[in-house]
C-alpha cells in the first residue's frame, strides 16, 4: 500500500492510504479517544467521541464540518487536529450526556470516603480470596504504612460502607491490619522502584506523610532524603500514638520497608537549627515540608503555667521517647481536658501510669463527642470517668503547683456550623474537683520554627495550594498537619503525600499537573435496595480483658484470625464497578474535565439482570455503543442480540426479543470482552 | 357532461367518498360521467367537484355536502347552474390557483390517477419515449438536468445532476435508483398528493433517473401511513408494466428496469437517506456513516441514487420542456418552482407551486390569504422539525436556499407552518423537540440523549420552571448537537430551538424570569381566576371542576384555588357570566 504523510495534533505520521484516520492516529502511537470502535467489526460511528478537525485538507482549506476519526479516510496532506477548541467542546458535550445517563458507582463508598483513596474493596475481595499479598500490593499502591493505619484510622471508609445499611460496616481498617500483618510476617512484599532519575528531593518531617511522599517519591525513580527532628522516624505515629493502639514494632518493620526502597532517614536533625530551608532549597531539586503541628494549644483558662499542666501531645510524647518508660502517677488524679482522639490517648496513658483516678472534662456530651465511640468505651472499661458538660474555668495551685481545676457547668443550646448543639455556660454553677495532673488535649498547632520565609495561614498554618501543594517559595512543597486546615487524621495527610509525590514527580519531569479530582460516577442506594440481602453481623475484634490491659502499654487488639478475616471480607457488597480499571468511558471522561450535572434529566432503568447464560447485564451503565451487538453478530456470528425501542429508552436484549435466541448463546463472552464499560460481566462457565 | 371529485387523502377526509357514494346512483342513467381526481391542493375547500364539458372545466363546486348531490346532479345534466351558485368557487378563492406555476403538481387535481390513460393523454410518458425512441443518451439526460438546475426538493437542496453523475460514474454489479417517499415533516403533504393525484410523472421521472444513472431497479420507499398512495401507485405500476414502460427492454430500446415499493414502517429518521436504505435492507433503520454516500456504495453496497418525489416529478416536465425553461425560473441560486404545503393558522391551508425568488409573504398572504380570523401572523415554520421559525419582521425574504438558510430557517421539503399572536414560540420549539426526541433512533450520543436533555430543558421552561442560565445552556447543546450528531435529523434537530432563540429570546426570558406565557398559551403558566363582582354563584365551574378546584357557596362568589387548578379551562368556558379570566 502507497504511504501518506498526515500531521496529528502537530506531529508528523507516515499512514497507508485508505487508512481512517483513527486507524492512522493509533499507528502512529496516538490515543484518539472512542468508544464504539473495534477494529473486528464494521465501523459504526455512535459515540461521537473520536471527532477530529481537519484545520488543513493539504490544499489550504479547512474542512467545515467535525469528523469522525473512525470513518473518515485520512487523506495526503491532512492537518488533523483533536485538541482544538471545537473537538473539546463536542467531546465534552458528549461525555456529559453519556454521564447523565450513566447510573452506576464507578469505585466504592469505601474508597470514595477514603482520604488517600485505597481501594478497599479491592484488597477485601483478595482478603476473602485468601491472597493477602495481593490485598498488600494493592494497598501499597497508595499507602505504605497499613499495619499501622490499619490499626489507629478513624476509617472514613467504614461510615459510608453500604453494608452498613443492612447491619453493620465491614471492619475494613481492621482488615488491612490483618492483611498487613500477615505480610510482614511472611516478608513478601518489595517496592519496585523505577530507575534512578538523578533527582533528589528532601523532605522534612517523617511522620505518615513524609514517610508516604518518600516511598512514592523513591518508588518513581526519585533519591529522597527525609530529616525528622526526633530520635526515630514516624512523627505522629510513634510519639502521639499510644504502644497498646500501635505497638512501635509495627511501626518499625514499615518504617524499615520504607528505607528499603533506598530512602535517606536522618533523624535528630532540626530545621531551623541544623538545617535551613534555604540550604535545602540549594542542594535539592525539590522540598517537601511536612513537619506535623506538635504545639498544644491553649485552653485559655487561668492556670496554665503551673506545675503539673502538661499539653496532651506533650504528655504521650515524652512517653514514647522515653523508651517505654511512663511516669509513675500511681494514687494520683489526672483531669484530661478534650474530647478527641488525643484526649483518649492521653487519659487511657494515665490510666496506664497508674492513675487512681482519671477525669475526662468535655464541655459537650458523649454523642458530641470527636472522639471514635470503641476508644471511649474502651477507656471507660479501663476506669476513665467523664464529666460531660463541664470545662476549666480555673486551674487553681498552690505553691506553684496544681491543686484543683475549677469547672463551670456547661448546658447544650442551638446547633452550630459544625451541626453540633453548642456548649453554653450556666451561670454561676460550677463545680470543682482535686487534681495532681492537668493534660490539655483540645488540639495542636504548628510549631512555625525555621519556616522563615513561609507564607503561613491566619491560622498559623502553613499556606499550600490545595491542588499543587506549593508554598509560596519555589519549589517547595507542604503537606499534612502543618497545613492549611491544621491537624486532621493520618490518612488524610498520606493522601496528600501521595497526590503530592505525583505532583513533584511531575515537575521534577519537566511539566508540573497539579492534582485534579477525578470525576467519577455515582449512584445513590437505599437500605430498601439491599433490603433482600441476608444478614450477617460484624466479626467483632478480640481484645485483652480490661482489667488485665489497663495496667500495661501491650497492644489492646488481639489481632484477626484467618477465618474471621475472610468471613469479614466476604460480607463485602462490591459496590464499586468490576471494570473501573479497564472502562473506557470513565478514563475519556478524566480527559477534560466535565459537569455532567448541568445536564441531568430522566435516566434510563438501572436494574442488573443475568440475561445470558454466564452474564450479567448492567443497563445503567449502557452507553448503546452496540459492541456487543454487533461483535454477536459479525465476530461470533451468533446475532443474538438487538437493539430494541428506539431514541432514548433503546436498549440491548435478545433479537426481536425473542428470549428463546439466547438459548444459542456459546458463552463465549466476546460480547463481555467487546464493552467498553462494565454493562457487562462474566460470571464464568459455571 | 363529466363531474369529477377530487379524491386525495384531503378530500376523502372531508367527505369526498360520500360524496361520491351520493352522486353515483343519481348519475346512473344519465349521460353525465362520473369521475375522480385527485388533489388539486385546495385542501380547505374540500370536497371538490369540477364539472367538465369536455377537457372544458365548467365550473368548480367547494366544499360539497352529500345533500348537495342532487343539485349538482341536475345542474350538470341541465347545464343550469342557477341552483348551485351558492358552491362555486369564489374569485378570490379561484385565485388561489391561478397566482401559481405548476410543474411538479401539473396534473394533480386534473387527471384521474387510476387511469394511465388519462395520464398519457396529458403527456405522460411522453418524455422516456422520446430519450429511449430518438437516442438521447444518459449523458444527454444528466447534462439537460445540469441545465435546468433542479435540486434535491427534499431538503438538502444537492443539485440533482451532480447525484446521477456520481451514481453514473461508479462501478458496480447493479445500481439502483430508489425514491424518497418517507414523507415525514409534521404538516408536509406535498409528496402525497402528488403520488396519490399523479402516480404516473413519478413513475416516468424514476424511468428517466434509472436510465441516466444506468439502474436496472427502482424502488419507491413510501410511509405505510399512505396506503392511498401506496394503493395507487401499485395499480400505477401494474399499469405501466402492462403498456410497456417498466420491465425489460422498454419501448424495444434495450433498456430495463424493474419497479417495487416498500413501505415502511413509521420511523422518522428512515427518511434520512442512509437509514433508508438500512430499513430497505431489512436492518434496523439507522442512518450510516457517509461517506461513502449511497453514489458509491448504498443499497447493498452497490451504487444507489436516492431522490425525493418532487424532484423525480419535475424531471419529466424538464426533459419535455427543455433544462434551459426550467432554469428560466426561479434566482441565480435556485432554479425552478417549489411545492409548499401551508398549514396552521393560515386562512388557505393547501399546496402551493411557486417560482423560486417569490417572498414568504407572496405565499402566506397573497396565495394563503393571510391568518385566520384576522389574527396578528407571527412566525412560519419551514422545513418541519430540521427548519427553523421566520418572524414577520422576514416576511419580504425571498424563497430560494441561500437566502432562507440565511434567517436560521431552511428550504426544507415544503412544510409551512404559520402561527399567529396565539402561539407560543417556546412550546412550539418544545414540539418539535418532542418529536425529534421520540423519532431518534437512538444510536449516536448527541442526538439520543442531547435531543432528550433539550426537550426536557424546553419542557421545564414552559412548565414555569425554567431556570437562570437555561437559555444558554440550550444554546450550548444546539451547537453541540449540530456539530456532532451522525446524521440530518439529529444535526438540523436544534434548529427550531436556535431560531425561536434567535427571533423570540424575550418570550424565553418572559417564561423563565417572569413565569408568564406571552402568547397565553402554555397552560402551567396560566392562573384562572374568578371576578366577585361578576360571579353570580351559580356553582355552574365548581360542579364542572374535574379536580374541585373551585368552592364557594350558593350564590356567592367562588373562588378558585391555583394550587389544585389544572388549568383545563372547564370554568371560563361554562361561565355565562364572563365571571372568570386568565392571566
Amino acid at each position: 500500500m502507497p504511504q501518506i504523510t498526515i500531521t496529528i495534533n502537530g506531529k508528523q505520521c507516515q499512514c497507508e492510504q485508505g487508512a481512517t484516520i483513527l486507524q492512522a492516529a493509533k499507528a502512529n502511537g496516538i490515543e484518539i479517544p472512542n468508544l464504539c470502535n473495534d477494529e473486528s467489526v464494521k465501523v459504526y460511528g455512535a459515540c461521537g467521541l473520536c471527532a477530529v478537525e481537519v484545520v488543513d485538507d493539504g490544499k489550504g482549506r479547512a474542512l467545515p464540518k467535525l469528523m469522525r476519526a473512525c470513518s473518515a479516510k485520512a487523506m495526503d496532506g491532512y492537518v488533523i487536529r483533536f485538541d482544538t477548541e471545537r473537538v473539546l467542546q463536542s467531546r465534552k458535550i458528549a461525555l456529559e450526556l453519556l454521564m447523565s445517563d450513566h447510573t452506576g458507582d464507578c469505585q466504592g463508598p469505601c474508597r470514595m470516603n477514603c482520604p488517600a483513596g485505597t481501594d478497599c474493596q479491592g484488597y477485601v475481595k483478595k482478603i476473602a480470596n485468601g491472597d493477602y499479598h495481593g490485598a498488600v500490593e494493592l494497598i501499597k499502591e497508595k499507602l505504605p504504612l497499613p499495619a499501622s493505619i490499619g490499626r489507629v484510622c478513624p476509617h472514613p471508609c467504614e461510615e459510608q460502607c453500604r453494608r452498613g445499611l443492612v447491619e453493620a460496616p465491614l471492619s475494613i481498617a481492621f482488615l488491612k491490619a490483618f492483611a498487613a500483618d500477615k505480610d510482614l510476617a511472611a516478608d513478601t512484599y518489595r517496592a519496585v522502584c523505577e530507575a534512578d532519575t538523578g533527582k533528589h528531593v528532601a523532605i522534612v518531617g517523617g511522620g505518615p506523610a513524609g514517610l508516604t511522599a518518600a516511598y512514592f517519591l523513591r518508588r518513581k525513580g526519585h533519591a529522597v532524603t527525609v530529616f525528622d527532628s526526633a530520635q526515630k522516624m514516624g512523627g505522629m505515629l510513634r510519639y502521639g500514638i499510644p504502644a497498646y493502639r500501635l505497638p512501635k514494632t509495627v511501626l518499625d518493620r514499615e518504617i524499615d520497608e520504607i528505607a528499603a526502597t533506598g530512602v535517606t532517614l536522618k533523624n535528630n536533625i532540626t530545621l531551623g537549627k541544623d538545617i535551613t530551608l534555604d540550604q535545602l532549597r540549594a542542594d535539592y531539586d525539590a522540598v517537601i515540608v511536612a513537619t506535623g503541628a506538635w504545639s498544644a494549644m491553649s485552653m485559655r483558662c487561668k492556670g496554665e503555667a503551673l506545675e503539673g499542666v502538661v499539653g496532651g501531645i506533650d504528655f504521650l510524647h515524652d512517653i514514647s521517647s522515653g523508651e517505654g518508660t511512663a511516669p509513675d502517677l500511681t494514687g494520683k488524679t489526672v483531669a484530661v481536658c478534650g474530647g478527641g482522639n488525643t484526649a483518649m490517648d492521653a487519659c487511657r496513658t494515665a490510666i496506664r501510669c497508674g492513675a487512681k483516678d482519671v477525669y475526662v472534662i468535655y464541655r459537650r456530651t458523649r454523642d458530641e463527642m470527636p472522639a471514635e465511640d470503641i476508644e471511649i468505651t474502651e477507656s471507660i472499661e479501663e476506669g476513665v470517668t467523664y464529666k460531660f458538660l463541664t470545662n476549666p474555668a480555673e486551674i487553681l495551685g498552690v505553691d506553684g503547683k496544681v491543686k484543683q481545676i475549677k469547672l463551670q457547668i456547661m448546658e447544650l443550646g442551638e446547633p452550630d456550623a459544625s451541626g453540633r448543639r453548642s456548649p453554653i455556660p450556666v451561670e454561676g454553677k460550677f463545680e470543682t474537683i482535686d487534681v495532681d495532673l492537668v493534660i490539655m488535649a483540645i488540639g495542636q498547632v504548628l510549631n512555625p520554627a525555621g519556616l522563615d520565609g513561609i507564607t503561613l495561614t491566619r491560622k498559623g498554618t502553613i499556606e499550600a495550594d490545595e491542588n499543587s501543594f506549593l508554598t509560596n517559595l519555589p519549589n517547595v512543597y507542604a503537606i499534612g498537619d502543618a497545613t492549611n486546615r491544621g491537624a486532621g487524621i493520618a490518612i488524610a495527610a498520606i493522601g496528600e503525600a501521595n497526590r503530592c509525590a505525583d505532583v513533584v514527580d511531575s515537575a521534577l519531569k519537566g511539566e508540573l499537573k497539579p492534582y485534579r479530582k477525578p470525576f467519577l460516577s455515582t449512584k445513590t442506594v437505599t437500605a430498601e435496595d439491599l433490603a433482600d440481602r441476608p444478614k450477617q453481623n460484624r466479626v467483632q475484634m478480640p481484645t485483652r480483658p480490661a482489667e488485665v490491659r489497663r495496667h500495661d502499654f501491650d497492644e489492646v487488639n488481639l489481632g484477626l484470625t484467618d477465618e474471621m478475616a475472610q468471613q469479614e471480607a466476604k460480607r463485602c457488597l462490591e459496590c464499586g464497578c468490576h471494570d473501573y480499571d479497564d472502562c473506557k468511558l470513565i478514563r475519556y471522561a478524566n480527559w477534560q474535565p466535565i459537569t455532567p450535572e448541568r445536564l441531568a434529566g430522566v435516566r434510563n432503568v438501572h436494574e442488573t439482570e443475568r440475561r445470558l447464560v454466564a452474564i450479567e447485564r448492567n443497563n445503567g451503565k449502557c452507553i448503546l455503543c452496540g459492541l456487543c451487538v454487533r461483535v454477536c453478530d459479525e465476530v461470533a456470528k451468533q446475532g443474538i442480540l438487538g437493539l430494541v425501542g428506539r431514541g432514548f429508552t433503546t436498549v440491548v436484549k435478545p433479537e426481536f426479543q425473542n428470549p428463546e435466541t439466547i438459548a444459542v448463546c456459546k458463552n463465549c463472552h466476546a460480547c463481555v470482552d467487546a464493552c467498553p464499560t462494565g454493562a457487562l460481566k462474566f460470571l464464568g462457565n459455571e | 357532461m363529466k363531474l369529477v371529485i377530487g379524491q386525495g387523502s384531503c378530500g376523502i377526509a372531508a367527505g369526498a367518498g360520500k360524496l361520491y357514494d351520493a352522486l353515483a346512483p343519481l348519475l346512473a342513467n344519465s349521460s353525465t360521467e362520473l369521475g375522480i381526481t385527485g388533489c388539486i391542493g385546495m385542501c380547505w375547500l374540500e370536497p371538490i367537484v369540477d364539472l367538465y364539458d369536455g377537457s372544458e372545466l365548467k365550473a368548480r363546486f367547494v366544499q360539497v355536502k352529500p345533500e348537495d348531490a342532487e343539485a349538482i346532479a341536475k345542474a350538470a345534466e341541465t347545464g343550469d347552474l342557477s341552483g348551485v351558485q351558492n358552491l362555486i368557487i369564489t374569485e378570490d378563492d379561484a385565485a388561489f390557483l391561478e397566482k401559481q406555476t405548476r410543474i411538479a403538481l401539473r396534473n394533480c387535481g386534473i387527471i384521474d390517477p387510476n387511469s394511465i390513460e388519462s395520464a398519457v393523454a396529458a403527456g405522460g410518458y411522453g418524455a422516456i419515449s422520446h430519450i429511449l425512441k430518438d437516442g438521447v443518451t444518459p449523458e444527454d439526460v444528466i447534462d439537460c438536468i445540469k441545465v435546468s438546475g433542479l435540486a434535491g426538493r427534499g431538503g438538502a437542496g444537492f443539485p440533482t445532476w451532480f447525484k446521477w453523475n456520481a451514481a453514473r460514474q461508479s462501478k458496480g454489479d447493479r445500481k439502483y435508483l430508489i425514491c424518497n417517499a418517507d414523507e415525514g415533516d409534521p404538516g408536509a403533504f406535498m409528496d402525497r398528493a402528488v403520488i396519490e393525484s399523479d402516480p404516473h410523472t413519478l413513475i416516468e421521472g424514476m424511468l428517466i433517473g434509472a436510465y441516466a444513472i444506468g439502474a436496472q431497479e427502482a424502488i419507491v420507499y413510501v410511509r405505510a401511513e399512505y396506503p392511498l398512495a401506496i394503493k395507487r401507485l401499485t395499480a400505477a405500476i401494474e399499469q405501466a408494466e402492462a403498456a410497456g414502460y417498466i420491465g425489460d427492454n422498454i419501448l424495444g430500446s434495450g433498456f430495463s428496469c424493474k419497479f417495487r415499493i416498500k413501505a415502511g414502517a413509521g420511523a422518522f429518521v428512515c427518511g434520512e437517506e442512509t437509514a433508508l436504505i438500512e430499513s430497505l435492507q431489512g436492518e434496523r433503520g439507522m442512518p450510516r456513516l457517509k461517506p461513502p454516500f449511497p453514489a458509491e456504495a448504498g443499497y447493498w453496497h452497490e451504487p444507489s441514487n436516492i431522490n425525493n418525489v418532487e424532484t423525480y416529478a419535475n424531471v419529466p416536465w424538464i426533459l419535455a420542456n427543455g433544462g434551459e425553461a426550467f432554469a428560466a425560473m426561479g434566482t441565480p441560486d435556485s432554479k425552478g418552482t417549489k411545492v409548499f404545503a401551508l398549514t396552521g393558522k393560515i386562512r388557505r391551508g393547501g399546496l402551493v407551486e411557486i417560482p423560486m425568488g417569490k417572498t414568504l409573504r407572496d405565499v402566506i398572504f397573497d396565495i394563503g390569504g393571510g391568518i385566520r380570523e384576522d389574527k396578528a401572523f407571527k412566525a412560519v415554520q419551514m422545513g418541519g422539525p430540521s427548519g427553523g421559525c421566520i418572524p414577520a419582521s422576514l416576511l419580504d425574504t425571498i424563497i430560494d436556499y441561500k437566502t432562507l438558510s440565511a434567517t436560521g430557517a431552511i428550504m426544507g421539503s415544503g412544510g409551512m407552518v404559520v402561527m399567529d399572536e396565539t402561539t407560543c414560540m417556546v412550546a412550539m420549539a418544545k414540539f418539535f423537540l418532542d418529536f425529534t426526541a421520540k423519532e431518534s433512533c437512538g444510536k449516536c450520543v448527541h442526538c439520543r440523549i442531547g435531543t432528550k436533555r433539550m426537550q426536557e430543558i424546553l419542557s421545564r421552561i414552559v412548565d414555569g420552571k425554567g431556570q437562570a442560565g437555561d437559555v444558554e445552556l440550550l444554546e450550548e447543546l444546539c451547537e453541540a448537537i449540530k456539530d456532532g450528531a451522525l446524521c440530518g435529523l439529529g444535526q438540523t434537530a436544534p434548529n427550531p430551538v436556535l431560531t425561536a432563540i434567535r427571533y423570540f429570546r424575550d418570550e424565553f426570558d418572559a417564561h423563565i424570569r417572569d413565569h408568564k406565557c406571552p402568547a397565553g398559551a402554555c397552560s402551567a403558566l396560566l392562573r384562572y381566576t374568578i371576578d366577585p363582582e361578576q360571579c353570580k354563584g351559580c356553582t355552574l365551574c365548581a360542579k364542572k371542576c374535574p379536580v374541585n378546584a373551585i368552592s364557594g357557596s350558593v350564590k356567592a362568589p367562588h373562588v378558585i384555588d391555583s394550587d389544585v387548578c389544572i388549568r383545563c379551562g372547564q370554568c371560563k368556558s361554562v361561565c355565562r357570566f364572563h365571571a372568570i379570566s386568565v392571566g
